[in-house]
This record gives structure tokens, C-alpha cells and sequence, in this order.
């Protein structure tokens, strides 16, 4: 099974795609950061306090789980429509190993795209709030619940990425459903047709923002955890199930 | 012991029965020609017998198991499929590595199977700019990254040049000299008939002949080719002595039912000049048509 998470993180290293999107979450939250450090006490937005690297770290945390998301959907949907699944499913014909071991890489992924972007807020924030005088303690357990929290949120997005695309098989479709599911568009329409407002923090979203937004409003940070990879294991299942039994013609 | 054996095989799409109670068994060793026209099921039994499409009834086994149930596999058999692709983006050494990863093959055996199908020079190359011909190339290079004791290519010429033709039967011949198994798809006999040892032929899912080359050519007609100044009196000699002879251009004969010694007795005994005499066996093509029934419907 090493060998099989191995490989497939030599796919995702010997192609452009999650290159970037490392790239991405580093130079893209340095970015996010600064601005939001420029913007700071202007009017309309918050001051700088003593909690600011609470609220830095989880700010590119909508971006980082949408490309976390596609990462996952590339990486298993681009085996079918390149036809790699053919030779991959020829070296490896017990093919929920395959799928297992891309959850696992797609996991690893999302958590180092995590782990970039937090150490990217750090390398921005903290001589940018020192300089401005702003007392952050770095040893603060609320920033690190939040990195732990942003990593797994984004980590999980990756898993359920890799899921949407097994069962949907379909590369673009899986896009689609995914980017819709990601804007919230299908929580809100259910939880309005329900008229169920209480049922949005268990929908896999809603879950997520235990994570991302942590408050009041959602699951503790553990619960929404927990949830979000529930939802992942069941589409990795289901999806795993169908990609073993398909002919692959 | 059989290498590859099929039994009962059948596979049903929806409406299409596209393999129907397929037997045969290829010997360890051989080099076996897996023909057929186009449509007939070739590719369907050769993806139940790799794992990738299952079974509807039926068994496919290679040396004795099921493909999913071999350890290894990648060490056992190697295939080469027409629709297996190539991430655009990789270059063919990566590719040929992530597989040799997965498969626990040293990475170093990329390099020497793409100087082995010729593509070292390309290797560093992302495999969205390979043309058909190293598309076929770097499949063969993949097929043989675990050294495999059985090798499954499906329709390897297509898509090569002539010359790259030439380098492909070279290549499987080399394999089959080093004991291998090896089995290549086609929808053309003479393209193999170089080349393999046994053929299996199969028609509308259907098996419609397994032998030897050798005894699939023997049953068939064999002619003589004459080229004479006279070919009015000599065919009048020869279909008085029971051969069937048909006109084939100015002074030119093809006859049936008779040697090449009873064709010269009969023009020397009547007398007619010959300017070329010539053993023919009938074309393979033919022989292929015949055999699948479909001689006389070549559209």
C-alpha cells in the first residue's frame, strides 16, 4: 500500500497541477494576507488586536479548500479521460487499493497546501504586526487549533474531491457538482426547501466552516471534523465500489 | 502448460453479445497470432483476460489464475491496450517511473526499457507531444518494465511506419526467442503471419479456427501461375486434363488443381511455348476470409 501512495504522489509531482496549486497557496495567501494587512483600521475594517493571527490564518482559507477540492477531482477523474486508468488498473487490478491510496495522497496534498499557507501568514503576519507594534504571541493555542483546523478542512476537501470524481467518473461533471456543492448553492437550497436552518452545519459545508469559521453559529472544531470526514468516506466508498466494478473498456 | 487459457468466456454489452463461449488456450512459449476482423471482440477478450472489463460468463486465466488474483502482475504479464493513454503533461520517464513505483520495479528499469523501444532520446519529453508511432513505443516500454514471462499486445502495428513495423516484429521475435508468451492482436494476418507461430481467430465473439500457421496455410488452395504466348491452347490441354484455369491478364493463367510437373507435361505434349511457370499459395487474406466466412463480403 506505501508503494501504491507513493506513485501517486509521484503523479501529482510529475505534473504541472498540484505543482501550482502549491505554489499557488503560498504566493496566493502571502498576497491575501498583506492586503488584508494594508486594509487593517481602515474604515469598514477591523483593527489589528491581539487575536489578528487567530483571524490571518484562517483568511485563505475559502481558496485553499475550492483548489484542494479540484486537486482531488483532477487526480482521480484525469485518470479515466487521459486513459491512464488503463495501465494503473493493469499494475494494480485490486482497484480500491488504487482508490485508497489516491485519497491518501490527495489527503497529504491538501494538508501540505495547508501547512504552506499557514507558514506563508506566519512569514507575512508576524514581522508585519511586530512592526506595527501589535503584541501576538506566537505560542497562542487558538492560532494553532486554527492551522490544525485549516489543514484538516482542506485535507478532507482533497478527499472529497477525489470521491466526487470516482463516483461521478467524469471529469468535468465532477467539476461542476463539486464547484456548485463548494458555493453553498445546494446546502442553502435544501435547507430553505426543508425549512430546516439547524440542519446546514451537518451538510458537509456547513461542517467545513466549524473549521473555517470557527463560531458560535456551527460544530465544535473536532464535530465539524468528524463530519466532514464522514462525508468524505461515504463518497470514497461508493465511489471506490462503482471505479472496482466498472469495465474499463 | 497452457499460458493463457480461456474458457466459456463471454461478454454481454447491454443488446451486444460482443464475446460469445470464446475456448482456447495459448501454449507457454509461443507466439500466437489473435486475429479476427474489425469489431469481432479481440479487444473485449483480451481486457476480461487483463482484468479491466468482467466477465458476463466464463473464464480467463494466465498461467493457471485469474489476472486480478495474480501477485505481481506487472512482473508476469505486460499488455500493451490501443486506448491506454498518457497523462499529456508527464514526461515518458515519469510515466514509466510512477508505474515502476507502483509495481515496487526499480525506477532505473525506465531507462532501459525506453533505450530498449528506442525512445531514450525523447524520454524527458512531456507525452502530449508524442506522435502515434512513439504513443505505441512508450506502451511497449511500459508493458515491459517488469522483465514479464507473458506479453498481450493488442493491434501493436497501428499507427507505426513501416520502418517502425519492421522494428516491431523484430522486437517480438527477439522476446519469443528468450521463451516468452507472447500474444498479438490483429485484423490483418499477414501483418503476424511473419511473425507467429499459432493463430486463434475469432469471428462475431465467436472462436473460428485455433492451429498452427502452418496447418491453416496447408489447407488452402494452391495454383500455378503461367505465362505463355498461347494461353488459348494451353488452358483448352489443361482443362482437358480436369485443372480450373482462369484468364489473368494478356498471356497470363492462373490454374487450380494441378501441380507445376503436370502443367509442363501438358504444354510440352501440346506443343505450347511457356515464358514463366510459378508456384502460388493463395494469398492470406484469403485464407483469413475464408476461414471467417466472410470471403466474397470484403466491402
Amino acid at each position: 500500500m506505501t508503494r501504491l501512495v507513493r506513485a501517486e504522489l509521484l503523479k501529482l509531482r510529475t505534473t504541472r497541477t498540484a505543482r501550482a496549486l502549491l505554489a499557488l497557496a503560498a504566493v496566493g495567501t502571502a498576497a491575501l494576507v498583506a492586503a488584508v494587512l494594508l486594509l487593517a483600521g481602515q474604515p469598514g475594517q477591523p483593527a489589528l488586536g491581539p487575536d489578528a493571527l487567530r483571524q490571518l490564518v484562517l483568511v485563505p482559507a475559502q481558496p485553499l479548500t475550492l483548489a484542494a477540492l479540484v486537486l482531488g477531482v483532477l487526480g482521480m477523474a484525469g485518470e479515466l479521460r487521459h486513459g491512464t486508468a488503463t495501465s494503473t488498473f493493469l499494475v494494480t487490478p485490486r482497484r480500491g487499493r488504487v482508490v485508497a491510496a489516491k485519497l491518501a495522497a490527495a489527503g497529504l496534498t491538501g494538508l501540505a497546501m495547508a501547512l504552506v499557507s499557514s507558514a506563508a501568514v506566519l512569514a507575512v503576519g508576524l514581522p508585519w504586526l511586530r512592526a506595527k507594534g501589535v503584541a501576538v504571541a506566537i505560542a497562542d493555542p487558538g492560532v494553532a487549533a486554527r492551522v490544525a483546523g485549516l489543514a484538516a478542512a482542506v485535507a478532507l476537501f482533497a478527499v472529497l474531491g477525489t470521491g466526487l470524481a470516482a463516483l461521478l467518473r467524469n471529469q468535468a461533471a465532477a467539476l461542476v457538482v463539486g464547484l456548485l456543492w463548494w458555493s453553498q448553492g445546494f446546502e442553502r437550497a435544501l435547507t430553505g426547501i426543508l425549512h430546516q436552518p439547524g440542519l446546514e452545519r451537518w451538510l458537509p459545508m456547513g461542517a467545513a466552516s466549524a473549521l473555517t469559521r470557527p463560531g458560535d453559529a456551527h460544530l465544535p472544531m473536532w464535530a465539524g471534523a468528524l463530519v466532514l470526514a464522514a462525508y468524505g468516506l461515504v463518497l470514497a466508498l461508493l465511489g471506490g465500489r462503482l471505479v472496482a466494478r466498472r469495465d474499463l473498456t | 502448460m497452457a499460458a493463457i487459457s480461456v474458457q466459456g468466456l463471454s461478454k454481454r454489452f447491454g443488446e451486444v453479445l460482443a464475446v460469445d463461449q470464446l475456448d482456447f488456450e495459448i501454449d507457454q512459449g509461443t507466439v500466437a497470432g489473435f486475429l479476427g476482423p474489425n469489431g469481432a471482440g479481440k479487444t473485449t477478450t483480451l481486457r476480461m483476460l487483463l482484468g479491466l472489463v468482467t466477465p458476463t460468463a466464463g473464464t480467463a486465466t494466465i498461467a493457471g489464475r485469474p489476472y486480478r488474483d495474480l501477485p505481481d502482475p506487472a512482473r508476469r504479464v505486460g499488455a500493451v491496450l490501443e486506448a491506454s493513454g498518457f497523462h499529456p503533461g508527464r514526461s515518458a520517464r515519469d510515466h514509466l517511473r510512477v508505474l515502476a513505483t507502483a509495481a515496487g520495479i526499480d525506477p532505473g528499469r525506465a531507462d532501459v526499457v525506453l533505450e530498449l523501444t528506442g525512445l531514450a532520446g525523447a524520454a524527458r519529453r512531456r507525452a502530449g507531444g508524442f506522435s502515434l508511432g512513439m504513443r505505441q513505443r512508450l506502451g511497449l516500454a511500459a508493458a515491459l518494465l517488469g522483465d514479464p514471462e507473458v506479453l498481450i499486445l493488442d493491434e501493436p502495428a497501428n499507427g507505426l511506419d513501416p520502418e517502425g513495423v519492421h522494428w516491431l516484429r523484430g522486437l517480438v521475435r527477439g522476446l519469443a526467442d528468450e521463451g516468452r508468451t507472447v500474444v498479438v492482436s490483429s485484423h490483418l494476418l499477414a501483418e503476424v503471419a511473419q511473425t507467429v507461430d499459432q493463430v486463434v481467430i475469432i469471428d462475431r465473439g465467436r472462436l473460428v479456427a485455433q492451429s498452427t500457421l502452418a496447418a491453416l496455410t496447408a489447407g488452402a488452395d494452391r495454383t500455378v501461375r503461367v505465362r505463355t504466348p498461347q494461353p488459348e491452347a494451353l488452358r483448352d490441354l489443361l482443362v482437358a486434363r480436369g485443372a480450373q484455369v482462369t484468364v489473368d491478364g494478356p498471356g497470363q493463367l492462373v490454374v487450380a488443381g494441378a501441380t507445376t510437373e503436370q502443367v509442363g507435361q501438358a504444354a510440352a505434349a501440346g506443343g505450347v511455348v511457356l515464358h514463366e511457370m510459378r508456384f502460388e499459395r493463395s494469398n492470406l487474406e484469403d485464407v483469413f476470409l475464408e476461414v471467417t466466412g466472410r470471403k466474397g463480403d470484403r466491402s
